[in-house]
């Protein structure tokens, strides 16, 4: 397999489209204390307990919620490591370029890299942040000599969107159909940024 | 480019029957007769495709508030507020972009606090954290 570092300096695209979340990403924010109301309607001796040991729970920890990584692990997910970064993908002038949380293991859709084919293992070495269960190296603004590796798994395009312009009463319209091209990046892993100073994660059990 | 000179993509007559199916597949889910009329239906895609549009733009600016109110609600369970934290970022030269921070006052809120400790070493001037304060109110 060809190993190729490509240029982070990438074509301006012509629409700045939005990433909401990273593809393969849920919301994984469960919350620990959701009242289950099968208990509630079970047996009667064991409901008042129940509701008052949930309650308490949701007092004291208002602020400091259960890290993913370790409800992850509890769930017994074995795909996801203890690790995340932040990287920018490309470079748009004076408008910058986009972010991703990326996790090794997952993946992500990027505007099209150009002269990429699939199976091309890529470096992208803008990494603003990252973080593991014990550490955070935040990035000023880059997090020196790391890297995050990926493979190119395709090239496809978005979905299609109509661009429709219409003034009223002006006999006016014009119809056009749109798909952007994208690239599906597969994240393998990230690297490289052990000597960097960090700061350190408070343990959950400390908390 | 799929454009007519006079705009009447949709209404030349000769194409009254040969859009119809496409315009019916656009007024899906539509409330009443627009799903079901031609005549109504092609006004109410038409109204529909605009509206996509104009929020396809619109859309942009709405995350880019909502993200900014949920920094907020995060930072402030730290005892800072988004305008310093963000100040105090800016002075670190970390450039993670809003979406970004968002998504860790959500998911990761260890880094988070993490980050909100670096920016309020590096700008102070926020009250400090008052954990009874908060826990009294709830």
């Amino acid at each position: 397999m060809a190993t190729a570092t490509l240029p982070l300096r990438l074509l301006p695209s012509k629409t700045l489209t939005l990433t909401t979340l990273p593809s393969a990403r849920r919301s994984l924010s469960v919350s620990a204390v959701e009242p289950r109301r099968w208990r509630l309607r079970a047996a009667a001796e064991e409901s008042p307990e129940a509701v008052e040991v949930e309650f308490v729970e949701a007092e004291e920890e208002p602020a400091v919620p259960e890290p993913v990584e370790a409800q992850l692990a509890a769930a017994g997910a074995g795909k996801d490591a203890d690790i995340f970064a932040v990287v920018m993908v490309g470079w748009l002038p004076l408008i910058g370029s986009r972010q991703y949380i990326v996790m090794p293991g997952r993946y992500i859709y990027t505007q099209r890299l150009k002269g990429a084919n699939v199976n091309d293992q890529i470096i992208l070495n803008k990494v603003l942040l990252v973080s593991t269960r014990e550490k955070a190296y935040i990035g000023m603004p880059v997090v020196t000599n790391a890297a995050v590796h990926a493979v190119v798994e395709e090239q496809g395009r978005d979905d299609k969107v109509i661009v429709f312009k219409f003034k009223k009463k002006k006999k006016y319209q014009r119809k056009l159909g749109h798909r952007q091209p994208n690239t599906r990046l597969r994240i393998t892993g990230i690297s490289g940024y052990e000597e960097y100073p960090a700061d350190p994660i408070l343990d959950p059990a400390a908390a | 480019m799929d454009y007519m000179e006079g705009g009447k993509l949709f209404r030349r007559s000769s194409n009254w029957k040969m859009n119809k199916g496409k315009i019916f597949k656009l007024a899906k889910g539509f409330r009443g007769r627009a799903k079901n009329c031609i005549r109504i239906a092609r006004e109410r895609v038409e109204k529909a495709l605009q509206y996509s549009y104009r929020d396809r733009h619109n859309k942009k600016r709405d995350m880019r508030s909502l993200w900014i109110e949920r920094i907020n609600s995060g930072t402030r369970l730290h005892g800072v507020n988004y305008g310093k934290f963000m100040h105090g970022l800016m002075k670190e030269n970390i450039q993670l972009n809003r979406k970004v921070l968002s998504e860790l006052s959500m998911h990761e809120p260890y880094s988070f606090k993490a980050l909100v400790d670096v920016s309020r070493t590096s700008f102070p001037g926020n009250r400090p954290v008052k954990k009874e304060g908060l826990a009294a109110i709830l």
